[in-house]
C-alpha cells in the first residue's frame, strides 16, 4: 500500500454511462493482484470528502499501465470521466485480498454481473498468463450493457446471458453455472447481491450434486485452517468480491463490514475477495448493499 | 516513555478527586526580553511592547483560556522567555508542545479523532504516525462488540455519515494486541473509553491504567450510533458528571471528555464535566443525521441513524468551541470537519489548544503530518516562538490591547 501519484493516459465511454481509464501508474502496475483495489481521490472543489474504491481492471507491469472500469453513478464518478489525458490522480494502493487460485486448478469459471465484470477482468489475465483455462460468464440487463469481447483475450470462452434475450442466454447469468460447474476446478465471481447469493447456494450443493469423492488422504488432513486465511479461500470453491461503501480502506473505520459467518468482515482488509462460505448470505443479501 | 508521559499530581498516591487547573503557573506564550522583570516585580499587568503581536499579552493570566496548558508549555519549553525576534525564527526552531493536564504533554496539536485512525497501525504505510500530536485510537469497550449492521458509511454535502456502532474486540483484546506497540512509539495513544453504564466505564478505565503504552483516556459519552448508552451521558449534565466523577475516582490517567453537539446547550454539560475532574474537554462527536437509499425506500444506513462528520459540522464545531471556551478553564481540543490550516487556526483562535483532525483523514491520510508543518511554518512566519498567542484571539472578554508603549516602565 502506497500513495501514488496516477497520470491518466487514456479515458473511453465503453458502453452507455460506463468508463474505462488507463493510468500509468507503474509502482501500481508491477503490485497489484487480480481482485485488488486502489482507493482514489477525487477533487475537493465539490465537496467530497471520501475517496471512490476502483478494483484495478488491468495491469501491465512492463509499460506501467494500470486501467479502472467504473460506471458513472454520482458526483464522484462524474469528476472522473472530466479528466483528460495528463491529468493527475492520487490513488492509495494496492489495498485488500485479491482471488487465491490454487496452483492445481486447471479450469477456472469466472461469473460476472454488470460492472462486476471490473473486478474479474485482471483474473482473467492472469489466468491466461499461467496457462489456465477461463470460461467467463456474464449476465447484463440487455444487449446495450454487454461487455465488448474485443476488450477480452482470444483465449477466453466468453459467454453472455441478458435479462431480455436481446443477446445471448435469454435469462440470469447464473442459470448457466450448472452447465459448468463439473468442469471448473474454481469459481470466481463478483455482481449484484443477488446473484452471488444464488451462486453460493449453488456452490454450497455442488460437491453433492456432483458426487465428488475424495481419494487418498487429504492433504493437510487433520489440521483445522482457519477460515478466512488465504489457504482456506485456495480451497474453497467458489470466491465471490464483495463491494460495501468505504471509508478509510485500510481497515481503520469499519465502515465497510459485509456481514460474515464469524461477526462482520472489512471488505478493505479481509476482503473485497471472500470464501462464500464465510459470508452470511442471508444477512448480507437481505440487508443489500446499496450503491451510491 | 511512558513514565515521562505521565506525572503524578497526587501526593500519597491518593487521587484528587478535581483538579484546580488555575493553580497551574501560567507563563505567557510570547514575553518581551525587556519586560518581564519589571513586569512581575511592579505587580502590574505586563504588556508587550512589540506590536503586531496578536494575542500575545501576557496578562492572558487573567482570561479563563490563559489557564490552559498551551501558555505554561510555552513558557517551559524555553524558561528563559521566548526570544522570538521575525528574522531569527525559522520553522524548525518553533516549539509546538502543549500540555493537556496531568503531564500529558504533546509534541505538537494535531491528533487523530477517534474512529478515523484505527489502533495507529492501519495507516503504517503511508503514514508517519510517530510525528503526530496523538492518536486516539477506535473506541473501546468493555466487551467485544461487533458494531452495527451495513452499510455504515455514506457521503453526504462536503461531510459523511458514519454509524459503525462502536465495533472493538474489548479492551482485554486492545491492550493485548495493541498497547505493547504504542509503548515503543514516540506519540501519545489516548484509548476512547465507551461503555453503556458507568461501571462499564470505570471498569475499561481501570484496566488501562497503568498499561505501558495508553497515555491518557477519552471519554466517549457521545456516540450517537449505539441503543445504549453513549450519547445518553453527554445529553444530560448530571450524567455527563457522574460518569466522569466515577472515571477520575478510578485513574490516574490523564482524561479528556468528549462532549456531543446533539445538545440544546453545551455549556452547562461542559462545565460539569470540568468540575467533575476532567483534565480535558474534546468537542465535538458526529450530529446524529440520516441518509435514505437511492430508492427512497427507506433509511440507507442499517442503523437508521448516523453521525455526521467533515467540513459540513465545522460551523457547528466552531460554535460549540467557541461557547465552551468561555466557561471552563481547562484545555479544549477541537474536532470538526478540519481540511487545512485555516481551518486548525479558526480552532486556535475560537479557544481550544489543540485540534483532532477526523474525516479528512480518509481523502487524505498525511493531511494530519502537514497541518503540524503548516503550523509551524504559519507560527515562524509571524514570529512566534509557540503558537499559545494564536490561542483564545476571537474570544470575546479578553483583556484589552496592551495599554501603552513603555506602560511597565511607570514606577
Amino acid at each position: 500500500m502506497r500513495l501514488i501519484d496516477a497520470e491518466l493516459v487514456e479515458s473511453r465511454r465503453i458502453l452507455p454511462g460506463q468508463w474505462i481509464q488507463w493510468y500509468h501508474a507503474p509502482a501500481l502496475a508491477a503490485s497489484v493482484r487480480a481482485g485488488q483495489f486502489v482507493h482514489v481521490r477525487t477533487g475537493d472543489w465539490s465537496g467530497l470528502v471520501l475517496r471512490r474504491p476502483f478494483t484495478v481492471n488491468t495491469a501491465d507491469a512492463a509499460t506501467g499501465i494500470v486501467s479502472i472500469h467504473f460506471r458513472e453513478v454520482g458526483r464522484g464518478t462524474a469528476w472522473l470521466t472530466h479528466l483528460r489525458a495528463g491529468d493527475r490522480l492520487d490513488m492509495l494502493g494496492p489495498l485488500g485480498q485479491g482471488f487465491q487460485v490454487d496452483p492445481r486448478s486447471r479450469h477456472l469459471l469466472l461469473v460476472a454481473g454488470g460492472l462486476g465484470i471490473a473486478d474479474v477482468r485482471l483474473l482473467v489475465d492472469e489466468a491466461i498468463r499461467d496457462g489456465r483455462q477461463v470460461v467467463l460468464l456474464f449476465g447484463a440487463r440487455d444487449a446495450s450493457e454487454v461487455y465488448p469481447s474485443s476488450f477480452l483475450p482470444d483465449e477466453l470462452e466468453y459467454v453472455v446471458a441478458t435479462d431480455d434475450g436481446s443477446v445471448g442466454h435469454h435469462g440470469l447469468v447464473t442459470d448457466l453455472v450448472l452447465d459448468y460447474e463439473a468442469w471448473s476446478d474454481q469459481a470466481f465471481a463478483c455482481g449484484p447481491l443477488p446473484m452471488l447469493g444464488t451462486l453460493a447456494a449453488l456452490a454450497a450443493g455442488r460437491t453433492k450434486r456432483l458426487g465428488v469423492a475424495t481419494l487418498g488422504r487429504k492433504r493437510g488432513a487433520g489440521r483445522p485452517i482457519p477460515i478466512g486465511s488465504a489457504q482456506a479461500r485456495r480451497k474453497a470453491y467458489l470466491q465471490v468480491a464483495m463491494e460495501q461503501n468505504m471509508g478509510c480502506a485500510v481497515g481503520a473505520c469499519l465502515g465497510c463490514v459485509v456481514w460474515g459467518v464469524e461477526g462482520p468482515q472489512r471488505v478493505c482488509r479481509e476482503g473485497p475477495v471472500f470464501a462464500a462460505n464465510e459470508i452470511d448470505w442471508e444477512a448480507a443479501v437481505g440487508a443489500g448493499a446499496h450503491k451510491r | 516513555m511512558k513514565a515521562k508521559k505521565r506525572v503524578m499530581t497526587t501526593s500519597a498516591g491518593v487521587p484528587t478527586p478535581k483538579r484546580t487547573p488555575t493553580v497551574r503557573k501560567i507563563k505567557p506564550a510570547w514575553v518581551g526580553p525587556s519586560s518581564v522583570s519589571s513586569a512581575t516585580t511592579s505587580g502590574k499587568r505586563p504588556t508587550t511592547t512589540r506590536p503586531g503581536e496578536v494575542g500575545a499579552d501576557p496578562a492572558r493570566g487573567m482570561d479563563p483560556i490563559a489557564a490552559l496548558g498551551i501558555g505554561d508549555v510555552a513558557g517551559s519549553a524555553s524558561p528563559d522567555g521566548l526570544r522570538a525576534s521575525r528574522a531569527g525564527i525559522d520553522a524548525g526552531m518553533v516549539d509546538l508542545s502543549v500540555d493537556l493536564g496531568r503531564g500529558l504533554v504533546l509534541e505538537n496539536p494535531v491528533m487523530v479523532a477517534s474512529g478515523t485512525f484505527g489502533y495507529g497501525v492501519e495507516y503504517g504505510e503511508v503514514v508517519d504516525v510517530e510525528r503526530l500530536g496523538a492518536i486516539c485510537c477506535k473506541g473501546t469497550t468493555l466487551r467485544p462488540r461487533q458494531g452495527n449492521r451495513p452499510p455504515r458509511v455514506t457521503e453526504t454535502p462536503a461531510g459523511m455519515l458514519n454509524s459503525i456502532g462502536l465495533q472493538n474486540p474489548g479492551v482485554d483484546a486492545v491492550i493485548e494486541r495493541y498497547a505493547g506497540l504504542w509503548a515503543g512509539w514516540r506519540v501519545p495513544v489516548i484509548v476512547n473509553v465507551a461503555g453503556e453504564s458507568i461501571d462499564d466505564y470505570v471498569a475499561v478505565v481501570r484496566r488501562l491504567e497503568s498499561v505501558p503504552g495508553v497515555a491518557g483516556v477519552e471519554l466517549n459519552i457521545s456516540c450517537p450510533n449505539v441503543g445504549k448508552g453513549g450519547l445518553q451521558f453527554a445529553i444530560d449534565r448530571d450524567a455527563a458528571a457522574a460518569v466522569t466523577r466515577a472515571v477520575r475516582a478510578a485513574t490516574d490517567l490523564p482524561l479528556i471528555v468528549k462532549l456531543s453537539p446533539n445538545v440544546a446547550d453545551v455549556r452547562p454539560i461542559a462545565q460539569a464535566v470540568a468540575d467533575a475532574g476532567a483534565d480535558a474537554l474534546s468537542a465535538i462527536n458526529t450530529l446524529s443525521g440520516m441518509a435514505l437509499r437511492a430508492d427512497r425506500t427507506g433509511p440507507f444506513l442499517g442503523n437508521t441513524y448516523g453521525g455526521l462528520s467533515g467540513p459540513a459540522i465545522k460551523p457547528v464545531a466552531l460554535r460549540i468551541v467557541y461557547e465552551v471556551a468561555q466557561v471552563v478553564d481547562i484545555p479544549i481540543v477541537a474536532i470538526g470537519g478540519i481540511t487545512c490550516l485555516d481551518d486548525v487556526l479558526d480552532y486556535l483562535a475560537a479557544g481550544a489548544v489543540a485540534v483532532q483532525v477526523g474525516t479528512a483523514i480518509f481523502a487524505d491520510p498525511t493531511l494530519p503530518i502537514r497541518l503540524v508543518d503548516d503550523l509551524r511554518a504559519e507560527c515562524a512566519s509571524r514570529g512566534l516562538a509557540a503558537y499559545g498567542a494564536l490561542v483564545g484571539t476571537a474570544l470575546p472578554q479578553r483583556p484589552g490591547p496592551p495599554v501603552s508603549k513603555g506602560a511597565e516602565y511607570r514606577p
